[in-house]
């Protein structure tokens, strides 16, 4: 039984804990009081720093080359404690599970935005969600996009792609400011296949029009995505930088 | 001897990861994967295992990155105890105690040296300069938890002294540490 009541002996358990040296038991009972207990936390952390230069005793070993690949595969697919915390935000805040759960509905609302806002003749009822040029073109999609961040689950951008093979990329909100000295480049990439391949540079807050005839088609649920890169483009034809906005295609 | 100072800002490279940048995680590992495997091969004595870990432990740090507070501590000693522990985690899980190769100690043995040598920003003086003030028997007990993973009863077996004893005598340096160290 541990005592975490006591100031030595909760100095000594959470030392105990990060030496690893607690019984199966106590280490389950002390993970469970340090999810509760901030002062226990950072007690931790003073001793993860004070035992750290312990670890010059080990002498290092160069891992295989394998290694980085597997963990780099690893987290292309992991999810995050982030993203287990987005999961619990309320459903109308999650961009995700709207591409996700019914991406269909929130193509559709977009689509049909649009065409309100684009109708001749008659007021739009909803403001500009995408600016006036695109939608005109909106009603010929077959696939659409929402790009969203992964990191503040926000949408800032719409990939729509035409029957007649017309790939646009609309921003839809401001993202700020792209580091001086980097782009932002635009990769796709259809289920299964090996690797993205580039769309070209696109800049903060304006569209891109292309046609994708190059590309083996577009299906649904084919990743679009925009990365920060350097300013020429990725130097190995592969995304190199963190990921800015991603979502995949919906069939209308 | 002046504290060296590292200028890889590993706090920084955390929050990266938790803002879901990949290359900061390829900057940890770069910086930290050859030490943390001989971290983790010294735990497990496998070296296949000790890449598991490895994988394990960077997957951990990817997906926990943002619940890591950098007001609390470094995220070196952070990422170090995630490693470690999954290596713990690994060799004593029930049913999968292995055996160690007698040739493995000697080969680890030798390796030991080679570690002391090179710069890599870890402030160590006043943890051997306060280790130093525990007599032997004790500071061996802390560096054979810490370092071969050891739990009480494999340390008191090794010492031949009983468990308890050790258990005291781990607690009591760890006290006695943290006093030499505030």
């Amino acid at each position: 039984m541990i005592n975490l009541q006591d100031g030595s002996d909760r100095a000594a358990t959470a030392g105990e804990f990060v030496l690893g040296t607690l019984s199966a038991e106590d280490h389950a009972t002390f993970v469970r009081a340090l999810a509760q207990d901030p002062a226990l936390r950072a007690e931790v952390h003073a001793w993860q720093d004070r035992l750290l230069g312990l670890s010059v005793n080990a002498a290092p070993v160069t891992p295989s080359l394998e290694l980085w690949r597997r963990i780099d595969s690893s987290v292309a697919t992991a999810r995050t404690a982030r993203e287990d915390r987005a999961a619990r935000v309320p459903w109308w805040h999650r961009v995700r599970l709207w591409q996700g759960v019914s991406g269909l509905a929130m193509a559709a609302c977009l689509v049909l935005a649009v065409r309100l806002a684009a109708s001749p003749g008659e007021p739009a009822l909803v403001p500009a969600l995408v600016p006036a040029p695109v939608s005109a073109s909106v009603g010929g999609a077959r696939y659409l996009a929402v790009l969203q961040s992964p990191d503040s689950l926000t949408a800032g951008w719409v990939v729509e792609v035409q029957a007649s093979g017309r790939l646009r990329l609309v921003p839809i909100a401001p993202i700020g400011v792209i580091p001086a000295g980097r782009s932002m480049q635009f990769w796709t990439k259809a289920p299964g296949a090996a690797a993205p391949t580039s769309l070209g540079l696109v800049r903060v807050g304006r569209s891109l029009e292309l046609t994708v005839t190059h590309l083996p088609g577009v299906t649904p649920q084919q990743l679009f995505e925009l990365t920060l890169e350097p300013e020429n483009g990725s130097p190995v034809g592969r995304p190199t930088g963190p990921i800015l906005y991603v979502g995949r295609t919906v069939a209308l | 001897m002046p504290t060296p100072v590292s200028p890889f800002n590993y706090e920084a490279a955390v929050q990266a990861c938790a803002r879901g940048e990949r290359f900061a995680l390829q900057a940890l590992y770069e910086r930290e994967a050859r030490w943390l495997l001989g971290v983790a091969l010294r735990i497990v004595r496998d070296r296949e295992r000790a890449e598991d870990v490895l994988h394990d432990g960077f997957l951990q740090v990817w997906q926990h990155a943002s619940t890591y507070q950098p007001n609390l501590g470094s995220a070196r000693g952070w990422i170090y105890t995630i490693v470690r522990h999954r290596a713990l985690k690994e060799i004593r899980d029930p049913g999968r105690m292995q055996a160690m190769d007698p040739r493995d100690l000697t080969t680890l043995s030798d390796l030991q040296q080679a570690a002391e040598a090179e710069d890599r920003g870890l402030d160590i003086d006043r943890l051997e300069r306060c280790l130093q003030r525990l007599d032997a028997a004790r500071r061996a007990c802390l560096v054979n938890a810490f370092v071969e993973g050891y739990t009480h009863e494999q340390i008191a077996a090794r010492l031949s002294a009983p468990p308890g004893t050790v258990k005291s005598w781990i607690r009591r340096s760890l006290v006695s540490l943290k006093e030499c160290m505030t």
